[in-house]
């Protein structure tokens, strides 16, 4: 028997295909933002701002195709959770891109300083991690494996605590007078967006649960409160499914 | 159908070696060359995707509804990680579009890594109304284009730089009547001689070394060789201050090869490890053997090699700092000799390096059986 709703499918794997490559784009970006700041490069810099614009673009566009499969289509259960969850996966995508161009402006602001080869070890570790902690949610996602999604929230502790190490090393180069303030305070803000970047890979992990368990880790805390509360009616959260995988 | 597509994958396996290397991505008419038509039975159409499947390039073939017809295994994975096969896919999809409107194209995906890559993906029309994407690892050949176009740029600034700045010193010095500025000047004028006689050293160094007609091949320790080179770079590291602890025991790695080659690739590692490191670090020279290999490792603690230069710090007058800071008064040619002494020994030089955390060379020679 023929597949039903072929064209409707087709629809839901287009989305996906799209967000996987708009996803693929945005993890391109980060390596391409620690070169610009490792190495000073400007020209780099106006690139990875200009290509934004079109991340922006792209977001929209996909986001409104979202809405039309919603509107047309109304879909529901699985089918539901994957529309809904590529619509926040984009956000999560589009903001990733976002500090990658922070990253990049902050490299304009701190152009001509010559940075410690330490930081300049940790900056390189800080966005290999924030790549490899990208490259897992792609997979999970292409996958739908929920267990690597895990993952992805482990692997982020790490990213922070090279942050926490980096902002150390910024400290020590600033009270040995080999680093300006200025720069310091900007290194420290591009430390930040690494573990930024990080956050939004494993919101990414947490929505690739959801689409394949119907949990989330938000579902814990929202029973405590309606434990709290002495409400048990679980109505208000109409897709859940709700067995912590 | 199939020997068609044979036939123009193979075209583009030869094409890129005596194609023009057009950067920029293009769209262009092609006349689709018509082909004999030869009918493949099933078992030859088998045997054909089994040829394509073992090239060394991505191949994806579309029928003329857009229908994915064949995709060979390195067409899946080319690119080295998931994002960067995506965007790949991405690329080639977009091209494939154009050639089933019967124009060919092409473009470059640079990949920034590291190690930085480069994919190219080209879109061709085929007879049937199908069309095929080939998609090809370009790397190496940009890597070499780079390394040739930097070649140039850094060789004439090595050789100029101190013949500029000695013919400037000498007109300033001819019509000057200070001493005290005269003096300061000749000084200086040493000062750039001395640079260019390294120089010109390093490099007669190295094409003897490949040239390799002089080599002696007799058997040697690698622990006296390490010891040797220690010895000879003592100098430099007392006037910094840097402890440079050997370990080894005589004996026991014995390779075969010209003991002053060796000496000299060793000693260019500890004296960079040396320059590269300062007062609060040790630098390690260890000496270890396996079955099959004894190998000199230099491991330092000092500013370490940023991971995009990592794959270039071998090529002449490559030089990691840019602004081409003189501090460290290296030729630029020191690791262009170890890696072709490692050659000239049929061994090889690995490095293991982190920005801000150190530098571990590996110099690793064939062992031979000591002769009794």
């Amino acid at each position: 028997m023929d597949e039903l709703r072929k064209g409707f499918h087709q629809q839901l794997d287009d989305v996906r295909t799209e967000l996987v490559r708009l996803a693929a784009s945005v993890i391109e970006a980060i390596p391409r933002a620690t070169a610009v700041i490792l190495n000073g490069d400007l020209d780099g810099a106006d690139a990875l701002i200009q290509f934004d614009d079109e991340i922006d673009s792209l977001s929209l566009e996909l986001e409104e195709r979202c809405y039309q499969i919603l509107a047309l289509q109304a879909p529901v259960a699985g089918d539901l959770r994957q529309v809904v969850s590529v619509v926040k996966m984009i956000a999560e995508i589009e903001r990733s891109a976002d500090l990658a161009v922070n990253i990049c402006k902050a490299a304009r602001r701190i152009y001509g300083h010559e940075l410690d080869p330490r930081l300049r070890g940790l900056i390189a570790r800080m966005g290999e991690q924030a790549e490899q902690l990208w490259e897992s949610a792609l997979e999970s996602f292409e996958e739908n494996d929920a267990a690597k999604a895990a993952a992805i929230d482990d692997m982020d502790s790490y990213l922070d605590s090279l942050q926490r190490e980096f902002v150390q090393a910024i400290l020590e180069s600033h009270s040995e007078n080999s680093i300006d303030l200025q720069v310091a305070i900007q290194l420290a803000v591009v430390a930040r967006f690494y573990e930024r970047i990080g956050d939004h890979a494993v919101n990414i992990g947490e929505r690739v649960r959801y689409l394949v368990t119907g949990w989330l880790p938000e579902h814990k805390g929202a029973a405590r409160f309606r434990q709290k509360s002495g409400d048990d009616d679980t109505d208000g959260i109409p897709f859940i499914t709700p067995k912590e995988s | 159908m199939w020997w068609l597509i044979v036939g123009i994958v193979s075209g583009i396996a030869v094409g890129f070696f005596i194609r023009d290397r057009t950067r920029t991505p293009q769209i262009s008419h092609v006349p689709v060359v018509a082909a004999e038509e030869v009918v493949p039975d099933s078992d030859s159409e088998e045997e054909i995707k089994v040829l394509l499947d073992a090239l060394p390039m991505g191949v994806v073939v579309l029928l003329p509804d857009g229908q994915e017809r064949f995709r060979n295994t390195v067409a899946m994975s080319i690119a080295g990680a998931r994002h960067a096969d995506v965007l790949v896919e991405a690329a080639a999809e977009r091209l494939l579009v154009l050639a089933l409107r019967g124009l060919e194209s092409r473009e470059q995906i640079h990949l920034a890594g590291p190690p930085q890559r480069v994919i190219e993906v080209r879109a061709i029309p085929l007879t049937d109304g199908g069309a095929i994407a080939i998609m090809d690892d370009v790397t190496e050949r940009w890597r070499i284009d780079q390394v040739r176009t930097d070649f140039v740029a850094n060789v004439s600034h090595e050789l100029k730089t101190p013949i500029g700045a000695i013919s400037v010193l000498a007109e300033t010095i001819e019509g000057e009547t200070d001493d005290e500025l005269v003096l300061r000047l000749t000084g200086r004028m040493v000062i750039e001689a001395q640079r260019m006689s390294r120089t010109i050293d390093d490099l007669l160094e190295l094409s003897r070394i490949e040239l390799g007609g002089e080599m002696l091949t007799v058997d040697i320790d690698m622990a006296e060789v390490a010891a040797e080179a220690v010895e000879r770079v003592s100098p430099i590291a007392m006037r910094k201050g840097v402890p440079v602890l050997l370990t080894s025991e005589k004996g026991i790695g014995m390779v075969s090869g010209d003991f002053f080659q060796l000496v000299s690739a060793v000693a260019n590692l500890v004296e960079n490890a040396v320059k590269y490191s300062d007062q609060t670090h040790q630098v390690d020279v260890r000496v270890i053997t396996t079955d099959d290999t004894v190998s000199v490792e230099v491991e330092d603690r000092g500013i370490g090699i940023p991971a995009d230069s990592i794959d270039r710090i071998f090529e002449r007058f490559y030089r990691v700092d840019r602004a081409r800071n003189r501090a460290t008064g290296g030729t630029g040619l020191g690791l262009s000799i170890v890696r072709h002494v490692a050659t000239n020994h049929g061994g090889e030089v690995n490095v293991r390096s982190r920005e801000g955390e150190g530098s571990t060379f590996i110099l690793q020679i064939p062992r031979v059986l000591r002769s009794v």
